[in-house]
C-alpha cells in the first residue's frame, strides 16, 4: 500500500490522510494487546486501585508462572499442537482429493455429492453441538483425541472441498489427459500432478484451518473432560470471564493463549492475508 | 512424480498412526473411578492451594478411589452441565447450585436423592436446618449437599469515610437520605453498586426489598396464584428502587458499573456504603501468592458489614431481614445404582467436600462465607476481621426471604432484572415492571 502510495502522483494532504487513516487503525489493533501485556504485570490489588492506563508501579511477574502452572498451559499447548497440525494435515489431503474428484471426474451424482459437502459452511457450531456430544458418547469417543479429530476434520472439509473444488478446475484438462495418456491412474494423476500444482490452495487452507483449530472453544469443552486432552482455549476460558477475582492472573493467561497465535502471525503473515482474501473472495 | 506421491504415503502413513494413538484411552484397574466435575475459579486468592488441599488430600485418603477431575469455571462450566444433562451420562460427583442455574439436573431428576444417605448418616445435627430442607431446592429433593448458607445483601460500611464527613452509620432509609449531600459536598458516593450486570440489583438488593415490602413466604403467594406481581405491595417495593436513584442514593452512574470495578472503588474510599452479596468478601482479603489484600488486614477494621438499613417508609411489612438463599453445594449421579460401591465411593467424597476440615479451610480462604456447617468453630480460624463480620452477618437480620433468581425460573426473573436497570434509567416505570414481569410469569406458568 505505501509503496504504491510513493508511485501514484497524489497530493500530500491525501497521503497524510490515508497514513492517518492506517495509523488510527493500526493503533485500535495493536493498543489492546500491549494493553493487556501491560496490565498483566500488575496485580489485582494495583489495577484496581489504579489507573487503568497507567504503567505498573512495581512490574510484577508472579501472574505468569502462577497462571502457567495453575492452567496447565504446558500439556494444553502440547495438545493444542496436536490438534491443528493433524486437523491441517487431514483437511487438506482429503479435501484436495475431493475437490479433485469433484472438479475433473464428472458423474450424474458429483453435483449433489459436492452440494452435500458445501452445504455443511452452513451449519453452525451451536446448533449440532448436543447431537454431536451425544454421537461421540455413542461411539466411545468421549474424552479422547479422536472424538475431538473426527469433528474438527468433518467441519473443516466443508470449506476445504469448497476452496480446492474451484482451485483444481483452474487445472488444464489437459494436463489430466496426458497422465492418462501415459497410462496413470486416478491416484497417480493425483499425487502426481494435481497435488504438487495445489499448492497455493493447500497453504491457504492450511492457514485457515489451523488458526480455526487453535482457537477452536466449543467442542474442545464439550467433548473432554480430562486436562490431559483439553488445549489452550480452555486454559484461558478456566481463568476468564465476568465473575473472575483475579485480573493480573487472567490477564497473564490471556497472554499466554495469545502469544503462539502472535508468532504463527508473525511467520505466516503474508500466507493469511492470502488466505483471507482467497476465501473472502470464494466465500 | 514418484517423490509426490511417496510423500502423499508418507503423510497418510503417519495420520493414521496419530489417528490410531489419539483413540487411545487409558484406565487403571483396581479402583474406583469417579468422575468429578468440578467449578474451579482458579483466579480466587488462595484458590492454588485447593488441588492439594481438598483433592490430593481425598484421594491420599482413599487410595482405593481414583479422581477424574474435570476444572470449569464461569459458562463453560454450564455449557458442559447443560450438555451433560442433555445426553443423560452425569459427572458422578457434580458441583451444583440448589436451584437457577442448575435447574435443569433438578427437573430432570439427574441428581440422586441424598436425604436417606444423611439420614443414614445421621449428619443433620452437624448441618443447619435450612441446608438439609429439601424444599429449599428446586427437585422438591436433597439434590445437593449444601456447603453454605449465601445471604444476598451484605451492606459494606466504610468508617473511615464516614468519619470523615462527621457522620455515624445510617440506621434508617431517612438517615440515609439526610447523608446524601454531605458525602456528596466532600466528594463521595453514597451507596456504590455495580449495576452493569442487571442480576447485581435484583439479587443484591431488591429481593431484599420485596421481602420488607411483600412479607414472608410472598413468592408462594404468587406462585400459587394467590398474589401477582402488580399487586400494590410488589409495585412499591420496585417504587422503591425508584426512590433511591431519584433521591440520590444510588448515582445512575452505576448502571455503568462493571462488577469487577466497584470492588476497587470501595477500596479506594470512593463511596460510604457498598451493596454485593456476602461471598464478595474474598475479593478484600489477602491473597497469598500476592501477599497483597485489596484492603488491608489493619483498615479492614474500619468496615462494618451489615444488612440495609430499616426501611421507615410506609408499606414496609418487615425490616431486619436478608435475602437469603442456599449456596452452592455437591451432587450425585441419579444414575449410580444404590448401594454400589461407587455409590459408597460418591457419598465418600461428598461428605469430605461439605465436611468440616475442607469448609473450614474454604471459611479461611474466604471461598465460603458461612458454611452450612454448624461445628466450625469459627473463633479458632485464622481470619481476617472482614471475613468475621461477614461470619457474623446472620446477628444482623432477624428474617431471611428468598432471593427472587432461587424461587423463580429465568423467563420469569429476567424481564424483571432487565425492568429494575429500566427503572435506574428512568426509561420504564415501576408499574410498568410490574406489568411485564407478571405476563413473564403467566407465560411461563402457561408452559409448565
Amino acid at each position: 500500500m505505501a509503496a504504491r502510495l510513493e508511485n501514484r502522483n497524489v497530493s500530500f494532504v491525501v497521503k497524510f490522510c490515508i497514513y492517518a487513516v492506517m495509523l488510527a487503525f493500526t493503533a485500535l489493533a495493536v493498543y489492546p494487546i500491549f494493553w493487556l501485556i501491560i496490565q498483566s504485570f500488575k496485580t489485582t490489588q494495583e489495577y484496581l486501585t489504579t489507573s487503568k492506563l497507567a504503567f505498573p508501579r512495581n512490574w510484577f511477574t508472579g501472574n505468569y508462572p502462577y497462571s502457567w502452572r495453575m492452567g496447565k498451559f504446558g500439556t494444553l499447548l502440547m495438545n493444542s499442537v496436536f490438534y491443528s497440525v493433524t486437523t491441517v494435515l487431514a483437511v487438506v489431503i482429503l479435501s484436495l482429493m475431493a475437490g479433485f474428484a469433484f472438479a475433473k471426474l464428472k458423474f450424474r451424482i458429483t453435483p449433489l455429492l459436492h452440494g452435500l459437502f458445501i452445504i455443511g459452511i452452513l451449519i453452525t457450531l451451536q446448533s449440532i453441538m448436543i447431537p454431536l456430544f451425544l454421537m461421540v458418547n455413542a461411539a466411545k469417543l468421549y474424552n479422547t483425541r479422536l472424538g475431538v479429530l473426527i469433528p474438527y476434520i468433518g467441519l473443516g472439509l466443508p470449506m476445504g472441498v469448497y476452496l480446492c473444488t474451484e482451485f483444481v478446475k483452474s487445472i488444464p484438462n489437459e494436463l489430466i489427459e496426458s497422465g492418462r495418456l501415459d497410462g496413470a491412474g486416478y491416484m497417480r494423476i493425483f499425487s502426481g500432478i494435481v497435488f504438487p500444482m495445489c499448492a497455493p490452495v493447500a497453504v491457504t487452507l492450511g492457514i485457515l484451518t489451523f488458526t480455526g483449530t487453535w482457537n477452536e472453544f466449543i467442542l474442545i469443552n464439550i467433548l473432554t473432560s480430562s486436562d490431559a486432552i483439553k488445549s489452550i482455549p480452555v486454559g484461558v476460558a478456566r481463568f476468564s470471564g465476568a465473575l473472575a477475582s483475579d485480573y493480573g492472573k487472567q490477564f497473564s493467561a490471556l497472554v499466554i493463549g495469545l502469544v503462539p497465535i502472535l508468532i504463527f502471525y508473525a511467520i505466516f503473515r503474508k500466507q493469511i492475508t492470502r488466505g483471507v482474501a482467497a476465501g473472502a473472495v470464494k466465500g | 512424480m514418484k517423490q509426490a506421491k511417496k510423500t502423499m504415503i508418507g503423510i497418510l502413513m503417519i495420520l493414521m498412526l496419530v489417528l490410531g494413538f489419539a483413540a487411545c484411552k487409558g484406565k487403571e484397574s483396581g479402583k474406583i473411578e469417579l468422575t468429578v466435575l468440578n467449578y474451579f475459579d482458579m483466579t480466587v486468592a488462595n484458590a492454588s492451594d485447593e488441588i492439594t488441599v481438598i483433592w490430593d488430600q481425598f484421594e491420599k485418603d482413599n487410595p482405593d478411589i481414583k479422581l477424574v477431575r474435570e476444572d470449569l469455571f464461569n459458562e463453560p462450566f454450564h455449557n458442559k452441565t447443560e450438555s451433560y444433562a442433555a445426553s443423560g451420562q452425569m459427572p458422578d460427583v457434580i458441583y451444583a447450585w440448589p436451584s437457577g442455574r442448575s435447574t435443569t439436573l433438578h427437573s430432570q431428576r439427574l441428581l440422586k436423592d441424598l436425604g436417606p444417605l444423611v439420614q443414614k448418616d445421621n449428619l443433620a445435627p452437624l448441618y443447619t436446618p435450612v441446608a438439609l430442607d429439601p424444599s429449599q431446592q428446586a427437585s422438591g429433593y436433597m439434590g445437593i449437599l449444601p456447603q453454605s448458607m449465601t445471604a444476598t445483601n451484605a451492606f459494606f460500611v466504610n468508617l473511615e469515610v464516614l468519619r470523615d464527613c462527621g457522620l455515624e452509620p445510617a440506621k434508617t432509609y431517612t438517615e440515609l437520605k439526610a447523608q446524601v449531600p454531605i458525602l456528596k459536598a466532600k466528594g463521595y458516593e453514597t451507596i456504590l453498586m455495580a449495576n452493569e450486570d442487571t442480576w447485581v440489583m435484583q439479587s443484591c438488593l431488591f429481593s431484599l426489598v420485596a421481602g420488607r415490602f411483600c412479607g414472608e413466604g410472598w413468592e408462594q403467594k404468587i406462585l400459587s396464584g394467590q398474589a401477582k406481581f402488580t399487586d400494590p405491595d410488589f409495585v412499591a417495593a420496585l417504587n422503591f428502587i425508584k426512590t433511591l436513584y431519584d433521591d440520590g442514593i444510588i448515582n445512575r452512574t452505576t448502571i455503568t458499573t462493571g462488577y469487577g470495578d466497584v470492588v476497587g472503588l470501595f477500596a479506594t474510599n470512593k463511596g460510604a456504603y457498598y451493596i454485593d452479596g456476602d461471598w464478595r468478601v474474598g475479593a478484600f482479603i489477602t491473597d497469598k501468592s500476592t501477599g497483597q489484600a485489596l484492603i488491608s488486614p489493619d483498615k479492614q477494621k474500619d468496615i462494618r458489614i451489615t444488612v440495609f438499613p430499616e426501611i421507615d417508609i410506609p408499606g414496609v411489612k418487615l425490616n431486619r431481614s436478608n435475602s437469603v438463599v442456599l449456596g452452592v453445594g455437591w451432587g450425585m449421579s441419579a444414575s449410580i445404582p444404590a448401594g454400589s460401591a461407587k455409590e459408597e465411593a460418591a457419598w465418600k467424597l461428598i461428605k469430605w467436600l461439605v465436611g468440616k476440615d475442607v469448609l473450614a479451610w474454604r471459611v479461611q480462604t474466604g471461598g465460603v462465607p458461612s458454611p452450612s456447617r454448624t461445628d466450625i468453630d469459627m473463633g479458632s480460624l485464622n481470619l481476617e476481621p472482614m471475613q468475621v463480620a461477614i461470619a457474623n452477618l446472620g446477628k444482623e437480620y432477624d428474617k431471611a426471604t428468598v432471593v427472587i433468581d432461587g424461587a423463580f425460573d429465568g423467563p420469569v426473573y429476567t424481564p424483571l432484572n432487565d425492568g429494575l436497570q429500566a427503572i435506574g434509567m428512568g426509561s420504564q416505570t415501576p408499574q410498568q415492571v410490574a406489568a411485564i414481569t407478571q405476563a413473564a410469569f403467566d407465560a411461563w406458568k402457561a408452559s409448565q
